[in-house]
């Protein structure tokens, strides 16, 4: 058994050792449009990808909260970043998807209009968010430069959402009677 | 090292419960001194308890143990009768007993400094002492030959050298010897038991045991020994019955004289005086055979997160059955009358059946009877009573009933209050008991029953009572109510001001109750556990509690009702009935909407105001009132639609939603989508702060759309053909209606959503989406559940008429039509 052990552990360290030296240089990262600006996160922050599916609309939570939905299973928070980000809502179509993806290790969907791709760019590429932007929730990460021009929003994930915000500790102490 | 901590473990679990059995005992013991057996097994307990302790090496415990067993020793020989001083120095030994074991829970060892045991061991040995003669301590250990197995010497193993043993170069035989060695190393401590050498007895032997001349706790471990023997017997090869049986002839004349000159020996030692053997052998040996094939019963320790898990996956199997039976539903309409059916339906309700059956067999493992909780009450009641000078006797009955185990460890403190308050307030002392005519002792009764999906839980007193006009001005003194709320109070709502925060009954403050807080936090704590409180009670002839709580926390039954366009599942042990009302049988009450509903006048709240949801249907004739009943409290809650019952299995909101008021979770339905649970307690905060703000029939008529004139009317055509579509329009503008137009299904439905549409007339055959598909989408909205939907096609079969009712079409017009007809049929469906 100790042997077989050591072997997996070997084998994990040389899956993974070359993946941190590049990591040192080059950030993976999916691209997505929410409104008119391309946006990305962390490859390796994404769960899933799935198409839209029903939710259930849940009270008392701010608006860009749409809800609830079943993942085989599972109920997780739909947040639509469109909302969010003060853009005005697009209907669904068949380009809208759900991204999940893993905040303070819960599952938390996000709403976004299109996928772009996924990028690789060089961590030296990526510039902190410029004071220009409005970045009071500190919610992006910075600014990467593509090869090709394209200037890609790369939002810090677990910031998206807060649990401050969506459930304030708000008592709902009774008044007499 | 980990073999150790699990035989702490064990040990420790078994101390705790073998404790609070012994405390209930000794209360029981105090009534009746000269209960022999009683006596016995509380004996047995303090020796049990001393013998694992000092194998475990608890000199502390084992010092106290001993002590406290030399009393009880004493009196179960009739030399001592327990009296009341005598039984609060047992009571206080055990209290120090249950600080040392916690020590040892927390700390791993009995060094527990802030116990001081011996004053307690003094007064201990001064009841033994008092008596006639002196406690024998005698602990003979007898030689033993040593046992050699091939080149092992066995008495030189130890459990501590075990580790130096190289067992790979032991033969089989030894290897099974060192084993079987250590084992018996590991178990030596209960076998120092008594004055009985159990190497001695052997199973052939055993018939001359004389088991009516041994202790209990003596004859216990004699059969745990022969159980033992017997085990062994069975995987030796070698001894075949026949020779077992020869082999037993033979030994008996030795083994005979022997063995009884041992146990008389011990039974002199043991002053029990030897009784004549009535029975005869074969009797005997029957019910030896008895006693072991009872002790070969088996129970398990479960680990409870273990049962937590198994309770998950029985939940997603309930989800998976409810989806099942969805999917039974739908096919039924669909292929009815169809062979396959049938199939499905037996096995769709074996799968049922199996599930629920499982799901109750999980649950009946999780449960624990409620005595657990009510043994430590006659200790509670006993010093309590002492303390306060007054003579209470506590009755307990039910405490077979079961309860889930983490219901039963919340109900614990709430009871500890109600049962302190009873005797406490409820109780009058002896002398003004006297005075009015009542028995000096009073009592206090507990009692536990099933109702449904529920337990309750009932306190009862025959002290004083309570008197609702006292309690209204105390209340109203307190500030805890205005005047004109105590004007308005009926009696069984002033007595509920008890659970008021602030509200103390008690003239003066005692050290048990009287600070305002306790029945505050009972109802904050029934209130966690989706329970009721009913309280009643009768001035001078005592109060009575019931507390109703549902059985089981993970898996419920729920009411699901439906508010405007959202489903909620309400916890059906918090509905109290529901009801269907008029607008007229709404009251208003100091400008709050009120429902008169018998006797009782309830505060009504429309759910969608509670939530804040949008309002989209119109008002209609009846409306369904969800009578919700929590704690102390009664409230009507208005709800457009109730879907029915259906068992759910609550989920969690997860990190970042969980917490919401109103809300306890969500469920998955049978249809894979997500329903809120709602939580009583804190919807019953909400409704209150709606209730003040809100006037009912008001928000009622929100959505109320005023339509008079065939101009206020919108009617949508959605057919493929532009001809069609020119057809209908011809038709529909003389009646003076608004026309919208649709090609297909997909661009009806958007146009609905952005519409506000009367009526709508379908053709059946269009691209994209067709117009059972189109129909069948509109439906799932509950504000189009009323919306007239006409089929207008060509397709003239019963068949086809018969899947147009299924998709929910209203009417069903076969091309060619008259333009009379037509018109006829939207007017009828506009109720123009």
């Amino acid at each position: 058994m100790g042997s077989l052990n050591k072997i997996v552990k070997q084998q994990q360290q040389t899956l993974t050792k070359p993946e941190e030296n590049i990591s040192e240089e080059v950030a993976q990262l999916v691209g997505f449009v929410v409104g008119e600006e391309e946006f990305a996160v962390p490859i390796l922050s994404i769960q899933e990808i799935i198409k839209p599916i029903e939710w259930t609309r849940v009270p008392f939570t701010p608006d860009y909260v749409l809800g609830v939905f079943n993942l085989r299973g599972n109920v997780l928070p739909l947040i639509d970043l469109r909302i969010k980000f003060g853009i005005s809502a697009n209907d669904i179509d068949e380009n809208t998807r759900f991204i999940v993806m893993k905040i303070k290790n819960e599952d938390v969907a996000f709403i976004i209009d299109r996928l772009t791709s996924t990028l690789r760019i060089k961590k030296k590429n990526i510039l902190p968010p410029p004071d220009t932007y409005s970045n009071e929730e500190d919610i992006i990460e910075g600014v990467g430069r593509m090869d090709d021009g394209r200037i890609i929003t790369i939002l810090k994930v677990d910031n998206l959402i807060k649990r401050e915000e969506i459930a304030p500790n708000n008592d709902h102490t009774s008044t007499n009677l | 090292m980990d073999e150790i901590q699990e035989l702490l473990e064990d040990f420790l679990v078994e101390a705790f419960e073998m404790i609070e059995e012994m405390d209930q005992d000794l209360i029981e013991l105090e009534n009746n001194p000269d209960d022999l057996d009683l006596l016995n097994k509380i004996f047995r307990v303090a020796h049990t308890i001393k013998g694992s302790g000092s194998f475990l090496n608890f000199d502390k415990l084992t010092r106290l143990t001993h002590h406290m067993e030399a009393v009880l020793d004493k009196a179960r020989k009739g030399e001592l009768t327990i009296t009341p001083d005598i039984m609060d120095v047992i009571l206080e030994s055990i209290d120090a007993m249950k600080g040392i074991l916690e020590y040892i829970r927390d700390n791993g060892e009995d060094s527990a400094p802030d116990i001081d045991i011996e004053p307690i061991v003094v007064k201990l040995d001064a009841i033994v002492n008092g008596g006639a003669t002196q406690e024998q301590n005698e602990n003979k250990k007898k030689e033993e030959k040593p046992r050699i197995v091939g080149n092992i010497n066995l008495d030189e193993i130890t459990l501590e050298n075990a580790d130096d043993i190289d067992l790979d170069s032991l033969s089989p035989e030894e290897l099974d010897a060192v084993l079987e060695h250590l084992v018996e190393l590991r178990n030596s401590a209960p076998k120092k038991v008594g004055n009985i050498n159990l190497d001695e007895i052997t199973l052939e032997n055993a018939d001359e045991i004389d088991f009516d001349s041994l202790t209990p706790e003596e004859a216990d471990v004699v059969l745990e020994h022969l159980v033992e023997l017997r085990n062994k017997g069975d995987k030796s090869s070698e001894s075949s019955k026949e020779s077992k049986d020869d082999k037993k002839e033979e030994n008996k004349d030795n083994s005979n004289t022997e063995k009884k000159e041992n146990l008389s020996d011990s039974n002199e030692k043991k002053e029990v005086a030897p009784k004549k053997q009535a029975l005869t052998q074969e009797q005997k040996k029957k019910e030896v055979k008895k006693a072991i094939s009872s002790l070969a019963e088996q129970t398990i320790r479960v680990d409870v997160k273990r049962l937590d898990q198994l309770m998950n996956l029985i939940g997603e199997l309930v989800l998976a059955k409810n989806r099942l039976i969805k999917i039974y539903n739908d096919v039924e309409e669909r292929y009815e009358g169809e062979k396959f059916l049938e199939e499905l339906n037996q096995v769709v309700s074996s799968i049922s059946i199996v599930t629920t059956d499982l799901q109750i067999a999980v649950m009946k493992t999780r449960m624990l009877p409620i005595g657990k909780v009510f043994n430590k009450f006659p200790r509670l009641v006993r010093d309590l009573s002492r303390e306060l000078g007054k003579k209470v006797k506590l009755i307990i009955e039910g405490e077979d009933t079961e309860l889930d185990k983490s219901i039963i460890e919340e109900i614990g403190d709430p009871l500890v209050h109600m049962i302190r308050n009873s005797v406490d307030h409820g109780i009058e002392p002896p002398e003004e008991r006297k005075a009015k005519g009542k028995p000096e002792e009073g009592t206090v009764w507990l009692r536990a029953y099933n109702e449904g999906n529920m337990i309750v839980i009932e306190i009862k007193d025959d002290g004083r009572g309570m008197d609702p006009e006292v309690l209204k001005r105390k209340a109203v003194e307190k500030g805890v109510i205005t005047e004109s709320e105590a004007a308005n109070m009926n009696d069984k709502e002033a007595f509920m001001l008890i659970f008021k925060p602030g509200f103390s009954t008690a003239a003066k403050v005692t050290s048990v109750s009287g600070r305002g807080v306790g029945m505050d936090v009972v109802k904050t704590n029934i209130e966690k556990l989706n329970g009721i409180i009913e309280v009643d009670s009768i001035p001078g002839q005592g109060t009575t509690f019931k507390l109703k709580i549902p059985l089981t926390l993970a898996i419920i039954q729920a009411l699901l009702v439906v508010s405007q366009e959202d489903l909620f599942a309400v916890p059906l042990s918090n509905v109290i009935e529901t009801v269907r009302i008029v607008e007229e049988d709404i009251y208003m009450i100091e400008g709050k909407s009120v429902l008169k509903l018998r006797e009782e006048v309830l505060p009504l709240v429309n759910m969608a105001d509670i939530f804040e949801i949008e309002k989209v249907l119109e008002p209609e004739k009846y409306l369904y009132v969800v009578i919700l009943g929590l704690g102390a409290t009664k409230i009507g809650l208005i709800v457009d639609r109730f879907i029915g019952q259906e068992e759910i299995v609550i989920k969690s909101l997860g990190e970042f939603l969980k917490g919401l008021p109103g809300i306890a979770g969500a469920t998955i339905r049978g249809d894979g989508r997500v329903t809120l649970i709602v939580d009583v307690g804190t919807l019953m905060k909400l409704a209150k702060e709606t209730h003040n703000r809100k006037i009912v029939t008001d928000s009622l008529n929100e959505a109320k759309k005023k339509k008079e004139k065939p101009s206020d009317y919108t009617v949508m055509l959605v057919d493929d053909s532009a001809m069609d579509r020119k057809i209908m329009r011809g038709a529909l503008e003389e009646l003076g209606v608004n026309l919208l137009e649709a090609k297909d299904g997909v661009e009806a439905l958007q146009l609905l959503k952005s519409n506000d549409v009367d009526a709508m007339l379908i053709d059946i055959e269009m691209p994209r989406m067709d117009g059972y598909t189109l129909a069948q989408e509109i439906r799932k909205y509950n504000k189009y559940r009323k919306l007239p939907l006409i089929a207008v096609t060509s397709r003239a079969t019963k068949s086809d008429r018969v899947r147009g009712v299924e998709v929910g079409m209203n009417e069903y017009i076969t091309k060619p039509y008259t333009k009379e007809y037509l018109q006829n049929v939207v007017r009828r469906n506009l109720g123009l």
